[in-house]
């Protein structure tokens, strides 16, 4: 019944009604005036229940049945402030977000933070407006205490993406009234590229490889030295360290390779064929940074003015992968 | 590494101790909830119907138990056409409060075997509490009202006992929870009881059956008759005498008055006197009194001989006939309350014709040759009436005639039987053979029937006259003092008439233990009292508040002449003032005590926030001032850092509570110089 209304919410009109609110920083205090309350469908069959009791207690003439329908239209009643009070007066506050590749799911996390004296049962939280009908998550928050929601939504585009608007319902206690409310967090997930399916190899032997410079092979392994912040977790030698760990303590130690390729590795949006289009260069060079990044090769990386000289580790796959999110945006 | 599964199936240990996984224990409250509403219907549905319903709960709960599946459509199907065939045979119709009812609580039972969805539970529900007021059809005293809370507490905690989706509390807290939700309805239902503007039902015509199975007297008496109510104890009527209550002998409760007699039975006479005829003579002074008199299902009011006036009843106008009976103009299916006056002494229709008084003496032909024959005997002895009727009730008083409530039984011309050969029998024989007697001398007689006596609850001042108070005498007419009362019974054991039933009538097996409750010495009878007083209380406060009593009430409230617009402004009134009064313990009420400390510690983040730095949720006090140090400009940032450094200082360092309050003040005083 109320799904019209909802369907209308883009509307100034619903936008008025519903109070829907631009992103609020920091934390976000459910009032009054914020939380909505209607019946549900069970709830409109028990107003038709009341009439009938009624009718019956009147045409029969019976007392106790008149004590009966106003005793159970009061817990109506009750149900009704019990309702709201399980949303009313929460605060939210927005959590993490990590950046996900185009594609995937963005999960948000979400806080809500119950600063009175009972707990909060059965409160559904889902997204607004998202192109896949959501199933909507419940969670419980206990009396003074923060409770912590991560809802995901798939992502499309790359750059920066808003979470949605979010839902918050109940209809705790009795299931005849539902509460809910709007909160837009301030919350936003940095989107990459999309990987490339069936990306052409790294291009190791680019132009300036022809002539054959350097080792062959880049994993040569030429022994091994303590480890260096930077070095990759991929690269520690266990062995070692389980051997010496009884001498020395702790130490981690990584295997060194020589490889002459890795000086040679540069992913460069403008060395890609011009026939692509840019977000499939984009997806490219994106799908070269993870491979990169997973074989443990330093890459060098130029996207149009930003340019990174040749590095490895999260750090810089992080910005490089932040500049290809937001390249031309 | 190693802990994971211990600790797994250390949990799932746990977890069985516990109990039944959530859904089951939901099912089982869902069950015993419908248990409660089911079980006082058992008292008047057929017992093959309360078997069945016993029998599918007990497959539902077994189902429940075993973690079985739901028995499919194609089994339930059967089944439910089952039931509603043994239905219709048992009641020859679906309509009707009965048979209505019956189908009610097997389809209850029924859905609980079909509960699938959601949806499925609220079906369950609203058919529990629907149920819950068909019960009210057959009883609704404290019992019956005790009941329907525990019944409704029940059903509350189930349904909330489902919407819990994560974390469910153990049952105590559901049931505090469940109990909360009632208790916090009753102040709006008692406004909504006392002022919702009353209508008087029925808005419609009722099914046949809908007001079967009260007991009381009848239009016709047979041997039998009455002594079959000797041993019922519900009440008949309740009085409230204004005026000082006349001696236990003179309690005649006028009812019923007989003329017909086929030689078994007596019915009524078509009446012939209007009554504007009647004329009543009375002697000494009217009592008062008030009857709250019990749905009995038939047109008749009680009052005592004699009334003066017609009794006033709302919506049910009420007459008189010329054998001073009162009759409503529709029968008595809801318990009313009526003013009467009464003279205990008076001479009634001393100028009665001569025609109307032949009603009077009808007998059958051909039956009880032998009274006939000793009337005619006894004719020769006297001319005066009144002689005549003395010495009849000499031979009563003189023959071994005994009082019982096992007479043995009587043939044919069962009056010879009774006064010649068996002389047992209780109040019903003694007024017949009185009265054939007395039309065989060719004195004009009837049969009266009503109750005789009652009993003064000490607790409350009520009279309450019962079932086993039920009593036939005789009437008269005797030239210059019009119809008199004769009460044959009086002659055999005037015990009955002095006190009451319980202590004339001899009573064996059962009945004597019966006669123990009636007993007012016994601690067993101050309790009966006690339950009497309340149920009257019940009766007149609870149940019989209808239009004029509502009416009453507001007056007392001041509210004199009300309309609908009254009623609703002071509804709505009272409505608004009540849910304030809910909504500020439930929303306000709630809010944890925070230490003065921490309030202006918040009161800072608050103020920064309006100000665009707001604190994010992971940052202390510390971690917040380094990021306000980076984002502020200095002159901006110094109060804030001292008051952080305070802060710090009150919240985690070491003080005792007069530095702590010294702290405090001076935090307040720095606050204001954060801008």
């Amino acid at each position: 019944m109320f799904s019209v209304f909802q369907s209308r919410l883009r509307r100034p009109f619903g936008k008025w009604l519903f109070r829907l609110r631009d992103a609020e920083p920091g934390e976000v205090f459910l009032n009054q005036r914020r939380v909505f309350i209607v019946p549900t469908r069970p709830g409109l069959a028990f107003g038709l229940l009341l009439v009938l009791l009624f009718i019956g207690a009147l045409n029969y003439n019976l007392s106790l049945g008149f004590v009966l329908t106003f005793l159970i239209a009061a817990c109506a009643v009750v149900d009704m402030h019990l309702t709201f009070r399980n949303l009313a007066h929460l605060h939210l506050a927005a959590g993490r977000v990590q950046p996900v590749f185009s594609g995937e799911d963005a999960r948000f996390e979400l806080n809500l933070i119950n600063r009175r004296k009972y707990a909060r049962y059965a409160i559904w939280l889902d997204f607004m407006h998202t192109m896949q009908p959501a199933t909507p998550q419940a969670t419980d928050v206990a009396a003074c205490a923060i409770q912590t929601v991560t809802l995901s939504t798939p992502t499309q585009q790359r750059g920066w993406m808003p979470a949605p608007r979010i839902r918050l319902q109940t209809r705790f206690p009795l299931g005849l009234l539902r509460a809910w409310s709007y909160w837009q967090p301030d919350l936003k997930v940095l989107v990459y590229p999309q990987p490339e399916d069936n990306a052409p190899p790294l291009p190791l032997a680019g132009e300036a490889k022809v002539d054959g410079l350097g080792n062959a092979g880049d994993d040569d392994f030429a022994g091994i030295r303590a480890y260096q912040a930077g070095d990759s977790i991929k690269r520690l030698a266990w062995r070692q360290i389980a051997r010496l760990n009884d001498s020395l303590g702790s130490t981690l130690i990584s295997k060194h390779f020589e490889g002459g390729a890795a000086s040679l590795l540069h992913i460069d949006y403008s060395r890609l064929p011009r026939a692509l289009d840019t977000e499939r260069k984009l997806s490219r060079m994106t799908r070269w940074v993870i491979e990169a990044e997973m074989r443990g090769l330093p890459y060098a990386f130029s996207l149009g003015e930003f340019t990174l000289d040749q590095a490895c580790g999260p750090a810089h796959q992080a910005v490089c992968l932040r500049a290809l999110a937001l390249f031309e945006i | 590494m190693m802990h994971l599964p211990v600790l797994a199936s250390l949990g799932a240990r746990l977890q069985l101790a516990r109990g039944m996984s959530r859904d089951k224990a939901d099912t089982l409250l869902l069950m015993l909830a419908c248990a409660l509403v089911l079980l006082p219907q058992v008292a008047h549905l057929p017992v093959w119907s309360s078997l069945a319903v016993f029998g599918l709960m007990l497959w539902r709960g077994w189902l429940t138990f075993r973690g079985k599946r739901m028995p499919p459509r194609w089994l339930l199907l059967p089944i439910a056409l089952l039931c509603m065939g043994v239905v219709y045979a048992s009641h020859k119709t679906f309509f009707g409060r009965d048979a209505g009812v019956t189908m009610l609580v097997l389809l209850l039972a029924l859905k609980l075997l079909e509960m699938r969805a959601k949806r499925d539970l609220f079906v369950v529900l609203f058919l529990s509490f629907f149920l819950m007021l068909t019960n009210f059809f057959y009883s609704q005293g404290i019992v019956t009202a005790l009941m329907m809370v525990a019944a409704i507490i029940a059903l509350l905690t189930a349904q909330l006992s489902f919407q819990y989706t994560g974390v469910v509390p153990p049952f105590k807290k559901r049931l505090r929870l469940g109990a909360l939700i009632f208790v916090l309805a009753v102040p709006p239902m008692l406004m909504l009881f006392l002022l919702f503007p009353r209508i008087q039902g029925p808005l419609w015509g009722l099914p046949g059956d809908a007001h079967a199975g009260r007991s009381g007297l009848s239009d016709s008496m047979a041997p039998g008759n009455i002594s079959s109510l000797a041993l019922s104890d519900d009440i008949a009527f309740r009085v409230k005498f204004i005026d000082p209550a006349p001696p236990q002998a003179a309690l005649y409760w006028r009812g019923i008055v007989l003329g017909n007699y086929d030689g078994r039975t007596w019915s009524a006479l078509q009446p012939r006197v209007p009554h504007e005829q009647l004329t009543l003579i009375p002697h000494g002074a009217p009592v008062r009194y008030q009857v709250t008199l019990e749905p009995h299902g038939r047109r008749w009011l009680f009052a005592l001989e004699v009334p003066q006036a017609i009794p006033q009843l709302t919506g049910n106008p009420a007459g008189i006939t010329g054998d001073l009976q009162l009759l409503a103009a529709q029968a008595i299916n809801q318990r009313v309350r009526y003013d009467a006056t009464s003279y205990v002494e008076g001479k009634l229709q001393a100028n009665e014709s001569a025609l109307t008084l032949q009603d009077w003496l009808q007998l059958p032909p051909g039956f009880n040759p032998q009274t006939l024959a000793w009337a005619a005997q006894l004719r020769h002895q006297s001319d005066d009436d009144a002689v005549l009727v003395n010495s009849v009730l000499q031979f009563f008083r003189k023959q071994p005639f005994s009082y019982t409530l096992e007479p043995p039984l009587l043939g044919t011309h069962a009056v010879d039987d009774f006064l010649f050969s068996t002389r047992a029998g209780f109040c019903e024989h003694y007024a017949s053979a009185f009265v054939v007697l007395m039309r065989a001398l060719d004195i004009p007689a009837r049969v009266v029937t009503g109750y005789q006596g009652g009993e003064i609850n000490p607790v409350d001042g009520f009279m309450s006259v019962r079932q086993s108070d039920a009593h036939a005498w005789a009437e008269v007419w005797l030239k210059g003092s019009g119809w008199t009362r004769i009460d044959p019974t009086a002659a055999v054991a005037p015990n009955r008439i002095e006190m009451n039933l319980s202590r004339s009538v001899q009573r064996h097996g059962l009945s004597g233990l019966f006669a123990a409750g009636m007993d007012k010495t016994a601690w067993l009878g101050t309790l009966r009292i006690n339950w009497d007083a309340m149920t009257n209380s019940w009766n007149q406060w609870v149940l019989n508040y209808n239009m004029a009593q509502q009416k009453n009430f507001l007056a007392w409230l001041g509210f004199d002449d009300v309309d609908w617009r009254t009623l609703a402004s002071l509804m709505l009134g009272i409505g608004v003032l009540l849910t304030a009064l809910m909504t500020v313990p439930l929303l306000w009420g709630q809010r944890p005590k925070i230490e003065p400390v921490d309030a202006l510690y918040l009161a800072l983040c608050q103020n920064m926030a309006r100000r665009g730095h707001p604190r994010a949720i992971h940052e202390g006090p510390h971690a917040y001032g380094a990021r306000l140090a980076a984002e502020l400009a200095a002159d901006r940032y110094l109060p804030i850092a001292r008051f952080l450094a305070l802060y710090e200082q009150a919240r985690y360092g070491k003080n005792d509570a007069k530095s702590r309050s010294a702290m405090v003040s001076e935090l307040k005083s720095q606050l204001t110089q954060c801008r």
